[in-house]
């Protein structure tokens, strides 16, 4: 039996529908239980529910075979996981945003860029490859209005329709990455279960594809 | 002595054994030893540091731990074992040019962001088999590989094998150039390599064989499903020479617990021919891996084929089993005991056995 990591919350409820149609539905439903561990019908998988975070440390430490995680995600963390399905759920963009007339004004800025992020190493790493010195805060939410107050200059995020931005006064000045949720994979499990896990994803890619 | 335990503790990183994890360690890299020395192998012993160079090419600048000496030379804490043991075992070649055996232990260092339970200080044992030419050596390292596993109770790993030559031929002068289509193929990403084909301008026919890299894994099998793409010259050698490797091991019979994989591709740019990983199913990173190096000694204007491997010791004994692992009970004597205490351990330690002379707090 394999352990899949599963994030809780948002991504959940879309792979839910999808794991169930790739033939791994749970015994119970995952977004109603307590438990942490649940098995699958079939007996092939147990799913380990986590917090989005936390996903991919699961799976790099071998704690889960496989996974769910979000590009996001897994960005941030820097985990060194294998990637081979983009289940194409929980599609979002990363971008650097701002108050619209922030652009010029940092044509003029010498000293450090400020920005506030969930994701703080996304963030570091993006300035840092464009040569600008910047400072980051990390915050845990609502982090619009990092911006939208002047805390900083710029906030690096996700958006998905771009409803929350434009509600706060903000644009979307860069894209930094296109997001969705991936199947993760440890590196030692791919190779020690390489039959399962063969299995599990050309069932996940026929449910995706079917689409 | 400080109160305070703070005060006590070591950096995030360091490596710190005791007790009986340092026995086991112990146990596991004498074993290994055992097994490298059976095959003709001596010990070299290197230097801690060198100058910044020897290990530019061991990571990114960032990844290393510099420090400045007395005379301000610039000195980088040793980093990887080949590249020191290269520029050591080079001046012995022009000295006097033959195969060498050379086999080491100790540690490197290399900056690991926290929260990864990655460790800055890591301990290796491993070999550099110099002037060795030919997929016999190839195959001689792997049967290596496999014997120390066996003996340090971790026989049930996987050795992962790839091939340096196949990946740069397939990807081409075009493909080589992008990093990311590297990181793309280490992830096993095939959404990723498509787009970054399709950026690079790669042919439909290269775009397709890229792709398909990340499910090339398993036995013998890959090398079929591999020929089944169009294949340069080049790449087709290479998969010719992975194929051949292959057939050394079975005839062996040491291809047991070996998989191929063609899209493996993690520091390809030091090998120059066959290249592994060895993972085992408890420990979710790799125990060790190596592969050959023939262009390794053209800094030195030498031609010097090469192949090499090292374990890291602390991920081998997470996956090593207990088994094989009895450290002989002691005989307990107490320090009150005084003189005749000491006469008895006179006796046993003169017919090698083990005592424990005890007392204290």
């Amino acid at each position: 039996m394999l352990r899949m990591a599963l994030p809780t919350g948002r991504t959940l409820k879309q792979a839910a529908p999808l794991l169930e149609k790739a033939g791994y539905a749970p015994v119970e439903s995952l977004s109603e239980t307590r438990k942490l561990l649940v098995p699958s019908k079939c007996g092939r998988l147990e799913y380990l529910l986590v917090k989005p975070v936390d996903t991919p440390l699961y799976i790099e430490q071998g704690v889960a075979e496989v996974g769910i995680c979000g590009k996001d995600v897994l960005m941030e963390v820097g985990a060194d996981l294998l990637e081979p399905l983009d289940l194409g759920i929980s599609r979002c963009r990363m971008v650097v945003a701002g108050r619209p007339e922030i652009e010029r004004r940092l044509d003029n800025l010498l000293s450090p860029v400020r920005v506030a992020s969930k994701f703080p190493r996304v963030a570091q790493n993006h300035f840092r490859k464009k040569g600008t010195p910047c400072t980051v805060f990390k915050l845990s939410g609502s982090v619009e209005i990092g911006a939208v107050l002047g805390l900083s200059h710029y906030i690096v995020d996700i958006v998905e329709t771009g409803t929350t931005l434009k509600e706060n006064g903000l644009v979307v000045h860069e894209e930094i990455a296109e997001c969705s949720a991936r199947l993760a994979v440890n590196r030692a499990a791919w190779y020690a279960r390489l039959a399962e896990l063969r299995e599990l994803l050309s069932n996940l890619k026929q449910a995706v594809e079917g689409d | 002595m400080p109160g305070d335990a703070r005060q006590l503790s070591f950096p995030p990183g360091t490596e710190l054994v005791f007790g009986p994890q340092a026995a086991r360690r112990q146990f596991i890299s004498e074993r290994i030893a055992a097994v490298f020395r059976g095959w003709g192998f001596t010990e070299i012993i290197l230097p801690a540091f060198d100058s910044a160079e020897t290990f530019a090419e061991a990571g990114e600048e960032t990844e290393l731990y510099h420090l400045v000496d007395r005379e301000g030379r610039r000195l980088t804490l040793r980093a990887d074992f080949t590249l020191i043991a290269a520029k050591a075992l080079a001046l012995e070649l022009r000295r006097e040019p033959r195969q060498i055996r050379a086999s080491y232990e100790g540690r490197v260092y290399r900056f690991a962001p926290s929260g990864h339970g990655h460790r800055v200080e890591q301990s290796q044992r491993g070999l550099e088999w110099l002037n060795a030419r030919g997929a016999v050596y190839d195959a001689a390292a792997l049967m290596m590989v496999r014997e120390s596993l066996e003996a340090v109770g971790a026989g049930d790993a996987i050795t992962v094998v790839g091939h340096a030559g196949f990946i740069h031929a397939v990807l081409g002068e075009a493909g080589r150039r992008e990093r990311r289509l590297y990181e793309a193929l280490d992830h096993k990403n095939p959404s990723r390599i498509q787009q970054l084909c399709q950026r690079v301008g790669l042919d439909a026919g290269t775009a397709a064989l890229l792709e398909a890299l990340p499910l090339l894994t398993g036995g013998p099998e890959v090398f079929t499903a591999a020929r089944a793409f169009k294949l340069s010259p080049p790449a087709d050698a290479a998969l010719a020479e992975l194929e051949g490797l292959y057939a050394l091991l079975r005839d062996a019979g040491a291809a047991d617990r070996v998989l191929i994989d063609l899209g493996e591709v993690r520091r390809s740019d030091y090998y120059s021919g066959f290249m592994f990983q060895i993972y085992h199913e408890s420990v979710g990173e790799e125990l060790g891996g190596g592969g050959r190096y023939d262009r390794l000694f053209d800094r030195f204007d030498m031609d010097v084929p090469a192949v090499g491997f090292g374990f890291n010791l602390a991920r081998l004994a997470e996956a090593a089993s207990q088994g094989g692992f009895a450290p002989a009970t002691p005989e307990r004597l107490d320090e009150k005991e005084g003189s005749a205490a000491l006469k008895r351990i006179h006796a046993m330690r003169s017919q090698g056995k083990p005592v424990q002379l005890e007392g204290g707090a």
